[in-house]
């Protein structure tokens, strides 16, 4: 495995200015009319003045930020790894990686990394930092720049880091979850190519569809939302306790209580992991990671 | 367990075949091919040189004994591709990257990569490291690929229609690189092409395939010695004819003689009498050896 880091770089190397682009024309597109435009707040939020107004504002922001490119940058990647098979036959330079000397599997599991887990941490990093231009921008034009400097920083930091670490340590486990869909989805474009998907998404459905109608087993259908629950249960709200906050909670006591409902949350993610269906889900994605090496190594359908 | 080679030859195979379902497209061929010798694997359009080219480097999976620097090609893939090197086809390289990307990138992939080779020989080129390989045309990709490919020190280096779509000076360039700077008497380079005039004075050695089956495999000295050719007049065509010589073709810009007859092995001697004895050329050799023998007589 020690071309891992150069094959991980070979990613960084191809894809960085779509990730840029990714990255930084939302957040770019959310500065526009943060900076120009009006907004009228309802609810509790009207009822907040001064530093309490920017408080929430400024973590709104940075969060919804952080969670908005983390989103867009991972579902993305998601559609992105489900081409990676065939993604060098376009320019024919599958037969330029094919000589090198890497292995199938690691040739495999570097973009799979970089894609699925790498990336998008970094994304949700970039997003809360772009929200931090954002909540610059906000509190100053609908409070004062003075009420944003004289945020509580650290407090909003340690909260903020503490939800940005609950969801990028829940990531490789949501990777987990979903590994058989994203590995049968790359599996799908090998074979045929540009229908892999299509025909996938056809084949889920008429089974889940024939297998629930004609022998009442709702048993594929009710695999994939579990795996697609847990996956997003994964990322955030596992169903941890340890934290009750309503919208007359004080802000600066709910950023208190974040991290300590980050880490229940956590556990009960890792608690939801000990599962039958995850470790069946494991083991289908080992079998199909195996089809998929094979596949490479009998040319990548390169020869035909 | 790995069969006995002699260590002499890089690369050694025995009965081997290769097929693709029901299709066999290496049928049987056996060869070495020892250090030191620049290869020309020769034949038609599906005759099988890029299926053994893939055999060679674990890209496809053959039947029989095949033995590449002492290693089996599949099972040792990894290890295989570090000491040989192959160029699989012209515009492989991808074309999103920057050349200097490439070297990084082989840098870190290739453990006999020098990125200060690779640097030195593009410097003979016209490509520049910043270069995107989607600006290069094609002439300066194969350059780029060859420069990057001679950079790793290897022991055999397998060129799959290297020049192909490539123009005249763009082909002479790739091969005065490939000799000058990899070439050194002890590597080994095994090329297929349909270039044959322009590799016959590269070559010390031909294999020739047809639908699958090596139909030669002789070294350009020997193939001097056992191929004889006789330039002649259509006047004695018939005789020359009735001493069944491999191929009976016509000769370009010809004057006083303007056809020839190719044996294999020595001519009888009244056929001499009627004829002038001349160096047969590989690619009259290759026509003979395989086209179909139907064609034979519309071709004369």
């Amino acid at each position: 495995m020690n071309n891992l880091i150069p094959l991980m770089q070979r990613e960084w190397l191809q894809h960085r200015f779509a990730w840029a682009l990714l990255m930084g024309v939302p957040l770019a597109l959310a500065l526009l009319p943060l900076a120009f435009g009006s907004i009228e707040f309802d609810g509790p939020m009207a009822e907040r003045t001064g530093s309490e107004l920017a408080l929430m504002l400024g973590f709104i922001s940075i969060t919804m930020s952080g969670a908005v490119i983390f989103l867009l940058v991972w579902v993305t990647s998601l559609f992105i790894t489900s081409s990676l098979p065939r993604r060098d036959h376009a320019d024919r330079s599958v037969e330029f990686w094919l000589s090198l000397p890497t292995g199938h599997a690691e040739s495999f599991a570097a973009p799979l990394l970089v894609h699925l887990v790498l990336v998008p941490a970094a994304a949700l990093l970039v997003g809360l930092l772009g929200g931090g231009v954002i909540s610059l921008v906000l509190v100053s034009r609908f409070v004062g720049i003075g009420d944003w400097f004289s945020m509580p920083w650290p407090s909003v930091i340690a909260g903020t880091l503490a939800l940005a670490g609950r969801v990028i340590a829940g990531l490789p486990l949501a990777v987990l979850w979903l590994s058989p869909l994203i590995l049968l989805a790359m599996l799908a474009n090998a074979w045929f190519r540009r229908w892999g998907l299509p025909v996938l998404a056809v084949g889920l459905a008429l089974g889940s569809a024939v297998l629930k109608g004609a022998f009442g087993q709702p048993v594929l259908a009710d695999t994939l939302g579990q795996l697609g629950r847990n996956a997003g249960r994964s990322l955030i709200g596992a169903g941890g306790q340890g934290m009750s906050i309503n919208d007359h909670t004080p802000p600066l006591e709910a950023f208190a209580a974040l991290p300590g409902w980050a880490l229940h949350d956590l556990g009960a993610a890792l608690q939801a992991a000990a599962s039958p269906v995850l470790a069946g889900a494991v083991l289908v994605s080992a079998g199909l990671f195996w089809a998929l090496v094979l596949w490479r190594q009998r040319g990548a359908g390169s020869t035909g | 367990m790995r069969p006995e080679i002699d260590t002499a030859n890089l690369v050694e195979a025995r009965h081997l075949s290769v097929s693709y379902g029901a299709k066999r497209a290496v049928d049987d061929v056996s060869f070495t091919i020892p250090k030191g010798r620049v290869v020309g694997l020769l034949g038609h359009n599906g005759a099988g040189k890029t299926t053994l080219m893939k055999a060679m480097v674990g890209l496809a999976r053959p039947q029989g004994d095949l033995v590449v620097l002492g290693l089996n090609p599949i099972r040792d893939r990894t290890e295989l591709l570090q000491s040989a090197c192959y160029i699989p086809d012209v515009a492989t390289l991808p074309r999103w990257a920057r050349v200097e990307d490439l070297i990084t990138l082989m840098d870190g992939l290739h453990p006999r990569f020098s990125a200060d080779r690779a640097r030195a020989l593009l410097r003979r080129t016209s490509v520049g490291l910043r270069d995107k390989v989607k600006s290069l045309s094609k002439g300066m990709v194969a350059q780029a690929h060859l420069a990057l490919t001679a950079a790793i020190d290897a022991r055999l280096m397998i060129l799959d229609e290297p020049t192909l779509g490539l123009d005249v000076l763009s082909r002479k360039a790739f091969y005065e690189m490939l000799i000058d700077e990899w070439c050194d008497g002890e590597r080994s380079v095994l090329i297929s092409t349909h270039q044959v005039e322009e590799i016959e004075s590269l070559l010390s050695d031909v294999l020739m395939l047809n639908e699958g089956k090596l139909v030669l495999n002789l070294s350009l000295e020997d193939m001097d010695r056992r191929f004889v050719a006789l330039s002649h007049d259509a006047a004695v065509a018939e005789e020359m004819a009735a001493g069944h010589p491999l191929l009976r073709y016509r000769l370009a810009g010809a004057g006083g003689s303007p056809y020839a007859s190719l044996f294999d092995g020595e001519p009888p001697a009244h056929l001499q009498a009627l004829g002038r004895r001349m160096r047969p050329s590989l690619v009259d050799l290759f026509v003979a050896l395989t086209r179909k023998p139907e064609l034979d007589r519309q071709h004369f």
